[in-house]
């Protein structure tokens, strides 16, 4: 149980800067998420912290010592890796046994831990399997199980979820939140996958070319994302995005797409003063676009008619790929929706939930 | 000697086509033979699987089977010498041949059970010395370094000359007065070596030139093994707490076992069986210090004209090399991989 601090940490290979001024603080007890596209620094950002890099520039922490020139070995954490990397000579018990045995436990307490740990995963009666006799659900948790016996101050894991068949992930996120909570221990948790992160962090940090872009709670970087980037990487589907121009008229705010224009709420006065007539990105996520027919009352200022391309039933829900002059867009909406594929439906842009981007730094207007 | 002529080469390009010539009549006849017994009239599932593999079994046959035969046929025979071409066949000829081996000198004055042990001594130290060697250099490659593909062409050019090249080109270089090993041994200050003239260094001596020989081979073979195992496992065998030694003990060997142990006995069988390095550096001397199983046969076949002994002595070492090879198959679980269990 530990917090780490990157401090202002840099990662070069050669030319290539992987991780670039990183700082960051993880909480102790604290689950926390890092997500980004494949290449943006996020699993050297997680092997630096263990140790299997070294670090370019800048310090780590872990607790209240600068890890840097320190071993993995000495550093007291535990990493589950994404192909699991089992021992593939030695029996699922030896596997969760290694470190132990290399730390010279006495041997009845090795025992204890991996039976103890063997429990919690539910894995007792595969203990004298090989790895090759396992399902890739059954590695992941002797993955895991690895990891638990260490009883380390800080758990890392590298995208371990990602070779697991959909149904299984989504039982293991949920296993793995649940573990949190019962071993209370610090997790760094890397991923691509953007669901993961949502569901299962207490926080999240978003990376894209080796720089952090955004840090923050689930809902709040999903509510108030920083840039275009995490705006579109977070969410799914992804929030649409629409070239378009700010306008004042008659003491109104509009957003003028051209094709169709919709109205601001009057409160966006305040942070979009020197954005009117100029042109902004407006991002706005599928599900704040709505069928007309379920909107009671929805103000006509709001309303856009669309050229229905394809309608997704996803079951609770219909997602329809619309189309208004140059401009695509999805719009998640009610499964009862009458939209057909190839003809017109009336949408409202539910624009109190609006995103204002600026075109040229692509920052949020706030 | 016959100074040669283009009719000889002619008439030794004749033989050799006659004979490619009754090979294929011989697979075209078994093939056609397979298509109508196999095929035609048994229906047999598995007929074209028989018949590809025919013209190979073919070969197997006249260079294996054939040969194997004839041989056990000679061990049971008194040729030699004097009866080249009126040898007679039986099982007493046999039992003679086979105790002969055993109870007299293999050559002028070496015993079979001299060789044997000389033989053995001989495959454990290179064998030794190649896995180590070869293990050792592997490994050193299998690291990040400039000029990576510089070292291994220069590390596996041994492998790559003929070996006869090499191997005379040895036994120049241990000359007394003038091999550039004793020239270098002078120069050091210490004193030269009667490597050819005295048994035990002319052994010696052998066995830096198989050494010297058999290295490439092993760590080319090992640095494959080595380049197949996932740096993933090295990566958590750290943050278990694996010191380097620990590592190499728990992660390298372990999953090495695959590749090192096909090795390994192709290694033993190559070395106990080695007899160009012999034959050519030391030609077995002085005074048969330094023959062993397999070039005292040759010599007793092709130098004393035993014909019938010989081929006896031959049973008797391919017997040994059969008996390891089984019992090392058994014992290291031989061909299994690591994953399986």
């Amino acid at each position: 149980m530990a917090r780490v601090y990157l401090e202002h940490v840099t990662k070069k290979f050669g030319n290539v800067v992987a991780v670039n001024d990183a700082t960051l603080e993880i909480k102790d007890k604290e689950f926390l998420i890092l997500v980004g596209p494949s290449g943006c620094g996020k699993s050297t950002t997680l092997r630096m912290v263990a140790g299997l890099e070294e670090v370019t520039e800048g310090n780590i922490y872990i607790g209240d010592t600068i890890v840097n020139d320190i071993p993995p070995k000495d550093r007291d954490i535990a990493m589950v890796f994404q192909n699991y990397a089992l021992y593939p000579h030695m029996d699922v018990y030896n596997n969760m046994a290694f470190g132990l045995k290399l730390r010279k436990f006495p041997r009845a307490e090795i025992d204890k831990r991996v039976k103890e740990a063997a429990a919690i995963l539910g894995i007792e009666n595969l203990l004298k399997r090989k790895p090759k006799e396992l399902s890739g659900g059954q590695r992941q948790r002797v993955a895991l199980g690895r990891a638990i016996v260490r009883e380390p101050k800080v758990f890392l894991m590298d995208e371990p979820l990602s070779n697991l068949d959909a149904k299984l992930r989504v039982q293991m996120r949920a296993e793995l939140a649940k573990l949190h909570n019962r071993l209370q221990t610090t997790i760094i948790y890397v991923t691509h996958d953007q669901t993961e992160a949502m569901t299962m962090g207490d926080r999240i940090v978003v990376m894209k070319d080796g720089f952090i872009q955004q840090v923050g709670a689930p809902m709040e970087i999903y509510d108030h994302p920083d840039n275009v980037f995490v705006a579109g990487f977070i969410g799914s589907p992804a929030m649409n995005f629409l070239d378009a121009v700010i306008l004042r008229e008659d003491g109104d705010l509009w957003v003028d797409a051209k094709s169709f224009r919709v109205k601001l709420p009057l409160t966006r006065f305040e942070t979009v003063g020197e954005y009117i007539d100029k042109e902004v990105i407006f991002g706005i996520r599928p599900e704040d676009i709505d069928d007309k027919d379920f909107v009671p009352n929805a103000p006509p200022d709001r309303i856009v008619t669309a050229d229905i391309d394809v309608t997704e039933p996803m079951g609770s829900e219909v997602y329809l790929y619309a189309t208004v002059g140059p401009h695509s867009f999805i719009a998640r909406v009610d499964a009862r929706t009458t939209a057909r594929d190839g003809s017109s439906h009336q949408l409202v842009f539910n624009t109190d939930k609006a995103h204002l981007f600026d075109k040229k730094t692509q920052k949020a207007i706030r | 000697m016959i100074p040669l002529t283009w009719d000889i080469v002619a008439r030794g390009l004749g033989e050799i086509g006659r004979l490619l010539g009754i090979v294929a009549v011989i697979v075209v006849v078994l093939e056609a033979l397979a298509y109508l017994i196999l095929h035609r009239l048994l229906k047999y599932k598995y007929s074209l699987p028989f018949m590809l593999l025919l013209p190979a079994l073919v070969g197997v046959m006249a260079l294996i089977i054939y040969p194997f035969g004839f041989n056990i046929y000679l061990a049971f025979s008194n040729m030699n010498m004097f009866r080249f071409k009126d040898f007679s066949v039986g099982l007493s000829y046999g039992i003679t041949n086979f105790l002969d081996v055993f109870r007299l000198p293999v050559l002028q004055k070496v015993t079979f059970f001299q060789l044997l042990g000389r033989t053995i001594l001989w495959t454990v130290v290179n064998v030794v010395c190649h896995v180590l060697g070869g293990l050792g250099l592997a490994i050193l490659l299998n690291r990040p370094m400039r000029g990576k593909g510089v070292y291994r062409t220069l590390l596996v050019v041994p492998w790559a000359l003929p070996q006869v090249i090499s191997a005379l080109a040895w036994r120049g270089e241990f000359h007394f007065q003038y091999g550039f090993v004793n020239l270098m041994l002078e120069r050091l200050g210490l004193r030269p070596v009667p490597w050819l003239s005295d048994p035990r260094w002319a052994f010696v001596a052998v066995v830096l030139v198989n050494v010297w020989l058999g290295i490439p081979f092993m760590m080319v073979v090992l640095l494959g093994g080595l380049q197949s195992i996932s740096q993933e496992y090295y990566d958590a065998a750290q943050i278990d707490g694996a010191s380097g030694w620990q590592q190499f003990r728990s992660i390298t060997m372990p999953l090495l076992k695959p590749v090192l142990t096909p090795a390994v006995i192709l290694g033993v069988v190559w070395t106990f069986n080695n007899f160009n390095v012999i034959y050519l550096v030391t030609r077995g001397g002085p005074m048969e210090g330094t023959d062993l199983l397999v070039t005292s046969m040759f010599k007793a076949v092709f130098e004393f004209y035993r014909y019938g002994f010989g081929a006896a002595y031959a049973m008797v070492i391919f017997v040994f090399l059969f008996i390891f090879s089984a019992v090392y198959l058994r014992l290291s679980g031989g061909f299994k991989g690591a994953w399986e269990s």
